[in-house]
């Protein structure tokens, strides 16, 4: 058995603190031990999006980091989206567009999004899709899913809320 | 009593539908979108063990010796399996054709990269695959052969040595009088094409947890499954059970597009419980095992084409000759996939006789799967090329020359030379609409200027059938047997009147909930939050196929409407007890039954649920006291294979016409679609923002088919793109903004005369963009006939074209 290391890291605004094994991924991590199952793995080899999550604010493949390069971070999954009270607005956005089918990809696409729209509020299609071009969704064929991103735009101007869920 | 199943929306008991027809908000969303969609690898068991499993790197060789002893002494290692316990406890998979099943685990050797060969249960993944390092394998490598072709030939390699050849099937099919059409056809066009293998990919891999029970005798499978029962029938046959012993639990999945597979992993995984003494066993297919040998793979095609035409235009005959590459062995059904273009053989048109010159070849590939469109995609990219050929030859306008072949409208319905019938369609129209739409007139033009620019623009039109909810006699003439696929369905009214439907298969995708939701709400005058929709597993749900040949919309809408129906009489009994009339007299219309015009004889749905379930001694002594019914659909009037393989086998035959304007960079190869214009003819929209969802989808794998993905192996039979790197997945920057219309005619046939429309535009966005391809190719006299038209490709062909021209 390999050395365990002791990893501590906030996840959706709860400490966690947990021995793993250095080889442990980050997304394995979240999955197994926090439970946190909503953060999918699609492809493992950092192609398809679907296990992007927010560490430090930023967008990583969590299926190429490993848990203990989390050490300290501060992470945001698809769980810290939603509140008691309701829907994120780009969550709603996706549903009312039908942004999504099988609904796989879709954690994956949010988080991108969460970091594109904390940053720019009003991003061009090009922009977007400069974003996007990094989620693969094998269903929709993104039409909806720009759609859907248009709609949350408006929906976060409307509220005049920032895209980037309180980390508490 | 007859169950009543409206043919049309108008019949349903409602005055005004609220969300058949509507673009409703789908009642699976909420779940994904928060992460919270129980997908299998979510799941956790007590006791649970992680499968890995070893494959073989080589494509064809002997298993001399394997040692699994090293793997067993690692801490956490619970069982490892090998070709031994699969010859114990399994027999080889069932098969297409008949007779080319393997073992989940072979004894004697391996037949293709990425074939199992052994598997290990253990406490972590991570130890399972520690585990496989340590397994020691001798493998004795023979000659491998992954070329079909060559594979035909006397002294080939043998894939499966006891069949003595790798020729799975061989047969000429004709239909009419082929011979003669071409004999006194005017012209006869001929070219060959090449469909390179490609497949489903969807973001979830296959996975499942596996349970041997020891003292049932018995086995249960949680997993991602298309088919739940038929991966149950499957199993069944497999390890030699009754049907009854065994139950799967389908869970919700990321996408399947027919090519989920899994049936390798659930059996390797199944032996490993078995051996462990019924430990649950989970096997999550990681990406890599999914491309090199999941269900991935499917359309390795080599085809020849020939047309006769007459100096108008008219084509009168058709010949195909396909030689289909399936890979190592039949266990994935790959081979449906030569036999489903039976259902459309000669697309929308006309055309009176037909030849099928049909074999499916073994090679040392992984074996291939079914995919979305299920075989035809690639019979109507070549179709339509010819269509092109032969236009251009005749100086005839592409579409001009599809409309003078068209099936014309009051022709319907129709039955094709290979024996489907056609249901309804206006493809004159569809056609008008899309031109007018795409301003036709003026995309040729603005070609004619980029051309004396010397850019490379094309225009492809292309037009193809979808057939909708098929039956297994369509697959017949590959040994597939039996006829009708039942789909069932029970809604159950509470004492409130709220309802729950149970339905026999799990969400992937469709929309499917979302349209039993609006179906029972409209029915019984009800909010869609007073519908609920649940599965149940093979052991309890009522007979279900799941998705799967563009039929789930139209069966489940047919089961769920039979079951209203069911419940609507026995409710218009108990009504017609308690108010001393005949239940003749007594209607439903939104949801309150009574007697028509009598305003003081009305009582709500709920307030009827009620009595049965709260008073039964009210009730007339021969009604059923439940509020609660089940009816399993299945399509009438489909007809077993007769001796030339006619059958009449899908329900529903769609229509579409796609035009594509698009540029060749002659510098690069690249393409770029800069117009993608679409009208479609469904039927019946039950909801016409899934279906558009799913025709947007369907053109973006269709685009990914003619632009970018490609199974590459070489002559070793090692794969070459074997990660997404290499496997190219359509990207948003690959996929334009459609512009979409539509016509509708509904189907005589189905219920509320939808069609199936779930594989969508596939079935025409590869021919089209192939079409405006070599659209956009004419000027340099050359052509494109091979999918991918992949840049390196299509840059050899306008570089060699150029060279040819210039050294005239």
């Amino acid at each position: 058995m390999a050395t365990m290391k002791t990893v501590r890291m906030k996840v959706n605004g709860v400490t966690h603190e947990s021995e793993v094994e250095p080889r442990t991924t980050l997304v394995d991590f979240l999955r197994g031990p926090l439970a946190l199952t909503g953060t999918h793995v699609g492809c493992e080899h950092g192609v398809c999006g679907a296990c992007t999550i927010l560490v430090d604010g930023r967008t990583a493949r969590s299926c190429l980091m490993l848990a203990v390069q989390a050490d300290g971070a501060e992470i945001t999954t698809v769980e810290g989206l939603a509140t008691p009270e309701g829907l994120h607005p780009i969550q709603q956005a996706f549903i009312e567009e039908h942004g999504l089918q099988c609904g796989f990809c879709t954690p994956g696409f949010l988080m991108s999004l969460v970091e594109l729209l904390s940053e720019n509020p009003d991003p061009s299609d090009a922009e977007i899709k400069d974003v996007l071009g990094g989620q693969i969704c094998r269903c929709t064929g993104y039409q909806s899913i720009l759609k859907s991103v248009h709609s949350a735009i408006a929906k976060l101007r409307t509220a005049g809320v920032a895209a980037q869920p309180p980390l508490a | 009593m007859a169950v009543k199943i409206p043919n049309s929306i108008d019949e349903l008991p409602t005055s005004s539908p609220r969300f058949i027809g509507h673009r409703v908000k789908r009642v699976e969303d909420t779940g994904l979108v928060t992460g919270r969609t129980e997908f299998i690898d979510n799941v956790s068991m007590t006791g649970m063990l992680h499968c890995a499993i070893l494959r073989s790197p080589i494509a064809h060789a002997k298993i001399e010796k394997i040692d699994v002893s090293a793997a067993l002494d690692l801490p956490g290692v619970v069982a490892v399996v090998t070709g031994e316990d699969a010859a114990k406890w399994s027999h080889p998979a069932a098969s297409s054709p008949d007779g080319w099943g393997t073992y989940c685990l072979p004894a004697d050797k391996v037949r293709f990269v990425g074939e199992p060969v052994a598997a290990v249960a253990a406490t972590s993944r991570y130890i399972a695959e520690d585990a496989l390092e340590l397994i020691e394998i001798e493998y004795e490598p023979l000659d491998v052969v992954s070329d079909p072709v060559a594979a035909m030939e006397d002294g080939s390699p043998l894939v499966i040595e006891e069949r003595g050849s790798n020729v799975m099937l061989q047969r000429v099919f004709n239909w009419g009088d082929t011979d003669a059409a071409f004999a006194a056809a005017d012209h006869v066009f001929s070219e060959k094409f090449r469909w390179n293998r490609l497949g489903a990919n969807p973001i979830e891999t296959y996975g499942c947890i596996s349970e041997w029970d020891p003292t049932e005798l018995g086995i249960t499978v949680r997993g991602a499954f298309q088919s739940p029962s038929h991966m149950a029938l499957g199993r069944a046959m497999t390890f030699g059970l009754p049907s009854n012993k065994v139950r799967m639990i389908a869970h919700p999945h990321g996408g399947s597009f027919g090519g989920k597979g899994g049936v390798r992993g659930t059996d390797v995984s199944l032996l490993l419980s078995r051996k462990t003494g019924g430990r649950p066993i989970k096997w999550i297919e990681d990406r890599m095992e999914y491309l090199a040998a999941g269900g991935s793979q499917a359309w390795d095609r080599r085809y020849e084409f020939s047309i006769a035409v007459t100096n108008d235009g008219i084509v009168t005959g058709l010949k195909v000759k396909l030689v289909d590459d399936i890979g190592a062995n039949g266990e994935g059904f790959g081979a449906i996939s030569a036999a489903k273009p039976l259902a459309a053989f000669t697309g929308p048109y006309t055309i009176g006789a037909a030849q099928y010159d049909l074999s499916l070849v073994a090679t040392n590939k992984a074996p291939a799967s079914p995919y979305r469109g299920m075989g035809p995609p690639p019979h109507n990219f070549a179709l339509e090329q010819m269509m092109d050929i032969a236009a251009r030859s005749l100086g005839i306008d592409t579409a001009e020359f599809r409309r003078r072949n068209f099936i014309p409208k009051d022709a319907f319905p129709y039955i094709i030379p290979s024996g489907n019938e056609y249901d309804s369609g206006d493809y004159e129209a569809v056609l008008d609409k899309v031109l007018a739409l795409s301003e036709y007139e003026k995309l040729r033009e603005e070609q004619k200027l980029a051309r004396e620019q010397g850019r490379l623009v094309g225009i492809g039109v292309a037009s193809a059938i979808e057939p909708g909810v098929f039956d297994w006699n369509a697959y017949a003439v590959v040994g597939v047997q039996g006829t009708g696929v039942p789909e069932g369905a029970t809604v159950s009214i509470d004492i409130l009147g709220k309802v729950m439907v149970r339905v026999g298969f799990a969400l992937e995708g469709q929309g499917q909930y979302t349209l039993v939701t609006q179906l029972v709400a409209d029915y019984f005058g009800l909010e869609m939050e007073d519908v609920s929709v649940t599965m149940l597993d093979t052991a309890s749900a009522p007979p279900a196929f799941g998705p799967g040949g563009s039929r789930l919309g139209v069966a489940i809408t047919g089961a769920v409407l039979g079951a209203c129906d069911r419940i609507r009489v026995k409710m218009c009994k108990v009504v017609a007890g308690l108010m001393q009339t005949e239940p003749e007299n007594i209607q439903l219309m939104d949801g309150v039954f009574g007697i028509p015009g009598v305003s003081e004889a009305q009582m709500p749905m709920a307030q009827v649920a009620g009595t049965m379930l709260g008073a039964s001694h009210l009730l007339p002594p021969d009604v059923d006291p439940r509020p609660e019914a089940t009816h399993v659909w299945t399509a009438a009037g489909r007809t077993p294979v007769d001796e030339e393989g006619r059958t009449k086998s899908y329900l529903t035959a769609a229509h579409a016409v796609h035009i594509v304007l698009l540029e060749i960079d002659p510098d690069t190869g690249m393409v770029e679609i800069q117009k993608y214009v679409l009208v479609d003819d469904c039927g019946t929209r039950l909801n016409p923002a899934t279906v558009e969802g799913q025709t947007q989808g369907s053109v973006a794998q269709g685009i990914g088919a003619a632009l970018l993905e490609e199974y590459v192996y070489d002559e070793d039979g090692q794969l070459l793109t074997s990660t997404y790197m290499d496997y190219l997945l359509p990207t948003i920057h690959d996929v334009p903004a459609l512009v979409m219309g539509e016509v509708v005619t509904p189907s005589p046939f189905s219920p509320l005369g939808a069609k199936g429309c779930g594989e969508g535009a596939i079935h025409t966005t590869p021919a089209a963009v192939m079409c405006a391809i070599n659209d956009a190719l004419v000027p340099l006299g050359t052509r494109a006939n091979e999918v991918p038209a992949a840049p390196n490709r299509l840059w050899k062909l306008i570089h060699t074209a150029r060279e040819n021209t210039s050294s005239d």
